[in-house]
């Protein structure tokens, strides 16, 4: 058995490895992209079955948004919303036989919180500019700034640890069990496992929504408000 | 444990490829088609709103409408029902003028009906007296009776006045001494000779039975009538009676 943290470099192109989760994430692409196009090229005014179950997730989507930060959901739902869904579908993907998941690797989950850091930033500046985002480090008094600095790095740091940690450690534990117990046995890990991917998923979903509602309200707050007030909520 | 950073990089671009392409085919449309839909529905409702305030805005013509229309009833109806008493009245006037005046007609006619028949039967009952009376008289044409008559026949001629009597004695018209019985010999002589003593003269006398006299003894001539018996008495009395009623 292979080390977990081991990729597995299928192409090498130069200095690019073309690994088993690159490609297993293009397949994942390929398959939401397709399938997302199919489901919705035909949306009526009066709304099918899968249309309703579309639009019953971008709805209930957009009502987290909404509780959440408390603004209008549109910004944020391709971004939330897309995380959400390769990392359920990839974290899923573990189930099909000889798939391991992208998210089990530690460079699909780095780039995933490497894009939740620079969302925080993206929004954060376009609330408040770039002086109120920066300002925001300053808060509530510049001895802040560091800690503030450290925070927003460890934060991202754990989101991709925990994720990368649940993930390659179900897939390692479901490994471990299927090479002493046979083939039947890790099922109930795998249907914890489903869980652990749903959970995971939505965990990091909300963490980066409430990273970025914390950067746009201490980035509006810097703005409007020189009292600062952070607002940083983490489940 | 090494961390591939074109790996990282690979996937970052290959999540910001998803979430542009996802953005692009899924929530896009699908937030369009519910916001699209919500727009609908807002449009249904608004719709709704100015068709219910339209709705309502003619029910409320309509109420007034039937307002105006049962007041305008109500008018015609008062003025049809006055209209009606007074015509009811003014009939009723004229048909109680009608019928007072044929009311009075029927009382005059029966009234005057009345009297005819009174006037009739009265007439009747005189005519039938006389008649009984002169039946009754004719029993008593005796002889005394006859005499008495002669007598007052008598009187009246010497009553009338010399020129009448003279009148009488010198015309060469026949004088009819009228009986109610045919007399025997004797007695015309008896009556001849005193009728020409009262006359003063000699006329020509003829006698005339006439029982409708009933009793009694006449002169009669072309232009000259003396009466002297019960049935002048009696139509005498007739027509006093009838004079009277």
């Amino acid at each position: 058995m292979n080390s977990p943290l081991d990729a597995t470099v299928l192409v090498q192109i130069g200095p690019v490895a073309i690994t088993q989760a690159i490609a297993t994430t293009w397949v994942i692409m390929a398959i939401l992209v397709i399938g997302a196009f199919a489901l919705t090229r035909r949306l009526a005014l009066r709304p099918t079955r899968p249309q309703a179950a579309l639009e019953l997730i971008v709805t209930t989507l957009d009502t987290q948004i909404t509780e959440t930060t408390g603004a209008a959901p549109a910004p944020y739902r391709a971004f939330i919303g897309t995380l959400f869904v390769f990392i359920l579908v990839a974290n899923w993907s573990s189930l099909l036989p000889g798939v391991a998941p992208p998210t089990a690797q530690l460079e699909t989950d780095a780039s995933l919180a490497v894009l939740v850091f620079l969302s925080v930033i993206w929004f954060g500046v376009r609330a408040g500019g770039l002086g109120g985002w920066l300002k925001s480090f300053a808060a509530p008094n510049p001895v802040m700034i560091p800690l503030n600095i450290l925070q927003s790095l460890t934060r991202v740091f754990s989101m991709f640890v925990r994720l990368f940690g649940n993930v390659m450690s179900g897939v390692f534990v479901i490994g471990i069990v299927a090479s002493l117990a046979g083939l039947l046995v890790p099922i109930p890990l795998m249907a914890l496992d489903l869980l652990t991917g749903l959970v995971q998923a939505y965990i990091f979903a909300v963490l980066a929504m409430v990273f970025i509602t914390s950067a746009v309200e201490d980035g509006t707050a810097q703005t409007d408000d020189p009292t600062p007030s952070l607002t940083e909520k983490e489940p | 444990m090494t961390l591939d950073w074109w790996g990282l990089g690979l996937q970052a671009i290959n999540v910001l490829i998803l979430v542009w392409l996802l953005s692009r085919v899924f929530w896009r449309p699908v937030a369009g088609a519910i916001s699209g839909r919500q727009k609908a529905a807002l449009a249904m409702l608004d719709d709704a709103k100015a068709a219910q305030a339209k709705a309502d805005a003619a029910l409320a013509e309509v109420e007034e409408a039937k307002a105006g229309i049962a007041a305008d009833r109500e008018t015609v109806l008062a003025d049809a029902k006055a209209t009606a008493e007074k015509d009811a009245k003014t009939a009723m006037a004229a048909a109680q003028a009608k019928t007072d005046a044929l009311v009075a007609a029927a009382r005059a006619d029966i009234d005057r009906n009345r009297e005819t028949a009174r006037k009739d039967t009265a007439k009747k009952a005189v005519g039938l007296s006389v008649e009984i009376a002169a039946k009754l008289l004719g029993r008593f044409n005796t002889p005394g009776v006859q005499a008495a008559f002669r007598t007052n026949l008598i009187v009246a001629i010497v009553g009338m006045s010399a020129s009448d009597r003279a009148t009488l004695t010198t015309v060469a018209v026949d004088i009819d001494i009228v009986t109610a019985t045919d007399p025997e010999t004797a007695e015309r002589t008896e009556i001849e000779r005193t009728i020409n003593e009262a006359l003063g003269g000699t006329p020509c006398l003829r006698f005339v039975t006439d029982p409708d006299l009933i009793a009694g003894l006449e002169l009669r001539s072309a232009h000259f009538v003396l009466h002297n018996s019960w049935r002048a008495d009696l139509q005498t009395i007739l027509n006093e009676v009838e004079n009277a009623g």
